[in-house]
């Protein structure tokens, strides 16, 4: 069973934040691959996205993921509050144009280079939150 | 203990009539592994719930510690 101050409180971040990435590590130092792949395709998009890392209290928020979204691993991509996936079904859907659509954004120009991209500054924004170890 | 990857392909196909799986060990190393899987069943779903669907299928083998990672491909 999960913690419910903890449940509803990433309720609340899911709710408060149109495009929300739980991920191992933080956008500028991901600590996971596939948390750095996915955070590599947000950044191509161009839309503000808020970031929590997980890794301070993953047990707990595993817990509380599995309870509201069905799901335990991450990173976990929240878009207008829904679960839209992890890392393999955000570049699926980065790559066949629906993740443009679902955020409401242009899709950036297909030579662009991930790596290159990352490079560079994205339009991340402060992580909304610190998640204390619960 | 190494996963079965027939075993895991019939699981996905036992818990989804009509779908074809295969199942391809990415690594070598038997805990990381891929799922290329078509089911009636996800017509008209999102991608999200397709591959709950594939996962509940194996969870048992999540569950039990055989696999770790399994990257599921959802084939039209």
């Amino acid at each position: 069973m999960a913690d419910q101050e903890l449940t509803d409180r990433v309720k609340e971040l899911i709710a408060e934040n149109q495009v929300l990435l739980f991920m191992k590590g933080t956008p500028s130092a991901p600590r996971c691959g596939f948390s750095m792949r996915t955070v590599q395709v947000l950044d191509q998009m161009g839309v503000e996205y808020g970031a929590i890392d997980v890794l301070p209290a993953l047990e707990p928020l595993r817990e509380v993921t599995s309870e509201i979204s069905d799901w335990e691993t991450f990173p976990q991509l929240y878009v207008n509050g829904e679960l839209l996936g992890g890392c393999d079904i955000v570049e699926e859907m980065f790559e066949n144009g629906e993740l443009a659509e679902t955020l409401g954004v242009e899709q950036p120009a297909s030579e662009a280079d991930p790596a290159e991209a990352a490079n560079q500054d994205g339009p991340y924004k402060s992580p909304p939150m610190d998640i204390e170890g619960a | 203990m190494a996963a079965d990857l027939n075993e895991l392909k019939v699981m996905i196909e036992d818990a989804l009539p009509g779908s074809s799986a295969e199942v391809i060990d990415e690594t070598g190393t038997g805990d990381h592994l891929r799922a290329e899987v078509s089911a009636p069943q996800f017509e008209g779903r999102s991608r999200i719930d397709q591959h709950r669907m594939v996962k509940a299928a194996v969870r048992q083998r999540f569950d039990d510690g055989t696999i770790h990672a399994l990257t599921i491909k959802v084939l039209d």
